[in-house]
């Protein structure tokens, strides 16, 4: 492939630059929405933006008692699995730019890399909140992403491929899974939540209990490239979800439709919830969650073999 | 910066300065994973001396420096010591300066109860009854600003009487006010005792039985949603509370769902209240006459703040400063029961708990 082309697909479109602007608008649209819930304003277009601009203008302060290296090495991990993952999905409505057999799999691993980086960065610390939310992060991480997996390789078996171009085309033909799976695509969505520590599971990042959670400790640079990368994760996940669930992204428009969509339900059940403790949003998971998801698969398997 | 690691317990720190709070006090919880297996409290954070300014300050300026003891409680701080001068002096107050303290104090226990409401929906992390619930309060707050000026921290009293009168146009807007605002307290009602999600963080947590809040000498709400049959308007009427009676609201159950039902079914009392008290205003002048210097001589005055009872001891020695003024407020006697019903908990339903008692740090600390 042309050298050119390939550094500016890493690095401004579609990755890169525009994956994280995107990231940022998604971010903005998250907080307008919930705003508009809750009967107040909300931040105005560039704010995301701003603050990003503006921690990345601070001082990072490297906390006493930390591993150095890892400190300022997780940030940008994190956030390099996030664009990696991005990489093999169909973002923006066009054809995802790398794609291999199985690249579902190392996508959904390369998006758990950054709550991993999360949780590791919060453990690297003496800060108790840090460990609090870290312990919470990892609990949380591997509570619902069976079940989130599962419910995003259902559509895998319907298309029979685990690559994800061929899932996306396998539901752009006009195959809206969500009506045929609709369990699987509750506990997708639901499942996204979770990953991305949005309210009612961000036990995590509890703000009245303990500060900020994993990254109490982070400001400057390092906490503006979590941020970066929430907002990817944020964009990639609905990207798969709506390319797997709500009948493909054949095209730029239809992705922004889908996932805006999606992002709207998602907002509405942030309104609607209280934050779960960390054993609930556990208990939840591993009961409701993975029975709904077990059952999902059973009725795939009893309707493929009539 | 020191570390408490033993084996795997550590100390969080919650407080002076931490996003629970919104005021400043130093809980330290040891935690084993996720439950709290031991607390202790230090407070003390916002004491300003209040007792003690108290004393160099004439009667008069007096009013002004209790009132700012705490901003939410401020007109049951300036009424409680107005009544104690008052009664020290052997002065009669009209029934219509009682009537309109009794006003404003209502609207105080409604914007009190409104505010609580919201916080502690915050500490749960469900925002989105804060926010509702904090636009409804600006409902009350929009009243109390048209009858005194201020949006917080009303300033009607004066010694003898009121500054403040209560025309028919008020009237008016607070019978429009109430109605609005008893049809959304039915709402919030109805979302505590039934969403699933809030339940969870609230059923049966922080339990605190009977003999417990007798032991531990909790006072208003939160004693009363564990059944305490404890509410000074009712058991020692003051103001016009003789003439407009309030019914007690208990609660047996005890648990944080307890003390959330307990404070919004008091707030139907409020309204019904108000709506009886602004129809049958009795008349009287507003402000009666004082003397600068006040008789020698002590008295005890007690009302019922928004979070329990305040107690002013004033004692004068017949010149025109106090002697001495003590002032117990509610959040001393409910603070001990955090620390103790946070044992065995997690840390999660900490500030839970903390909110539950509706903590005024700068009425505790003064």
């Amino acid at each position: 492939m042309n050298t050119v082309t390939t550094i500016a697909a890493l690095l401004l479109f579609p990755s890169g630059l525009i994956l994280l602007l995107s990231g940022l608008a998604f971010e903005w649209a998250d907080r307008k929405l919930l705003a508009q819930y809750q009967n107040r304003l909300g931040p105005r277009w560039f704010q995301p933006l701003a603050d990003v601009v503006k921690l990345l203008a601070k001082e990072e302060v490297v906390p006493e008692g930390v591993n150095r290296t890892l400190f300022i090495a997780l940030p940008i991990a994190g956030l390099a699995g996030a664009l990696t993952a991005a990489l093999y999905t169909p973002l923006f409505g066009l054809q995802p730019a790398y794609s291999f057999r199985g690249d579902l799999i190392v996508t959904l691993y390369l998006l758990s890399l950054l709550t991993l980086c999360m949780g590791l960065a919060g453990s690297n610390t003496l800060d108790r909140f840090s460990l609090v939310g870290a312990t919470r992060t990892l609990t949380q991480l591997f509570s619902y992403e069976a079940p989130f997996m599962l419910a995003l390789l259902g559509p895998a078996v319907a298309a029979g491929s685990w690559q994800i171009s061929e899932i996306a085309d396998y539901s752009s033909a006009g195959r809206y899974l969500l009506l045929t799976q609709p369990l699987g695509f509750l506990v997708a969505i639901v499942g996204l939540m979770g990953k991305l520590e949005l309210p009612p599971f961000d036990a995590p990042e509890a703000e009245t209990e303990i500060v900020a959670g994993a990254l109490t400790e982070y400001s400057g640079r390092g906490l503006a490239l979590f941020r970066l990368g929430k907002g990817v994760e944020l964009v990639v996940g609905l990207t798969l979800v709506a390319a797997f669930y709500m009948g493909g992204v054949a095209n730029p428009l239809l992705w922004l439709v889908k996932t805006l969509i999606l992002l709207l339900v998602m907002v509405a059940l942030q309104a609607l919830f209280t934050r779960l403790r960390i054993d609930q949003t556990v208990g939840l998971w591993w009961r409701y969650g993975a029975l709904l998801v077990l059952v999902q698969w059973l009725i795939m398997v009893l309707v493929g073999l009539l | 910066m020191t570390t408490n690691t033993t084996s795997e317990r550590f100390t969080v720190p919650i407080g002076p300065q931490h996003p629970a709070l919104k005021e400043p006090g130093a809980f330290r919880f040891n935690v084993d994973g996720e439950i709290v297996t031991s607390a202790t409290v230090r407070l003390g954070y916002a004491h300003r001396g209040i007792e003690k300014l108290a004393e160099n300050q004439n009667w008069v300026q007096n009013i002004y420096l209790f009132e700012r003891t705490c901003g939410i409680c401020s007109h049951t701080h300036a009424t409680t010591y107005c009544l104690g001068v008052e009664k020290l002096a052997g002065v009669e107050v009209s029934p219509r300066v009682s009537a309109i303290r009794t006003l404003v104090a209502e609207l105080e226990r409604i914007h009190s109860h409104l505010l609580w409401l919201g916080v502690s929906a915050h500490e749960a992390g469900f925002d989105t009854l804060f926010m509702f619930g904090w636009r409804d309060r600006e409902t009350v707050m929009d009243l109390l600003e048209m009858i005194s000026g201020n949006r917080v921290n009303y300033s009607v009293n004066i010694l003898g009487g009121v500054k403040v009168d209560v025309t028919p146009e008020i009237v008016e807007q607070i019978l429009a006010g109430v109605d609005l605002l008893e049809e959304r307290t039915k709402h919030y009602l109805d979302v505590v005792s039934t969403d699933a999600g809030f339940l969870q963080r609230t059923r049966g947590v922080g339990v605190m039985t009977r003999e417990q809040a007798e032991a531990l000498g909790a006072v208003g709400p939160t004693a009363r949603a564990s059944g305490v049959a404890r509410d000074l308007r009712v058991d020692a009427p003051y103001l016009s509370y003789s003439d407009f009676p309030v019914q007690m609201i208990l609660d047996d159950r005890g648990d944080l769902e307890a003390r959330f039902v307990v404070r919004l079914r008091e707030l139907f009392e409020s309204y019904r209240l108000l709506r009886e008290l602004v129809t049958h205003m009795p008349e009287g002048e507003l402000a009666t006459r004082m003397p600068r210097r006040i008789k020698a001589g002590e008295t005890v005055s007690r009302l019922e703040a928004p979070r329990g009872d305040v107690f002013y001891f004033i004692q004068s020695n017949g010149s025109d400063k106090p002697a001495r003024v003590h002032v117990r407020t509610p959040t001393v006697c409910n603070m001990t029961s955090v620390v103790k019903l946070a044992l065995g908990h997690q840390l999660a339903d900490v500030p839970l708990i903390l909110a539950g008692i509706d903590p005024c740090f700068s009425c505790n600390d003064r």
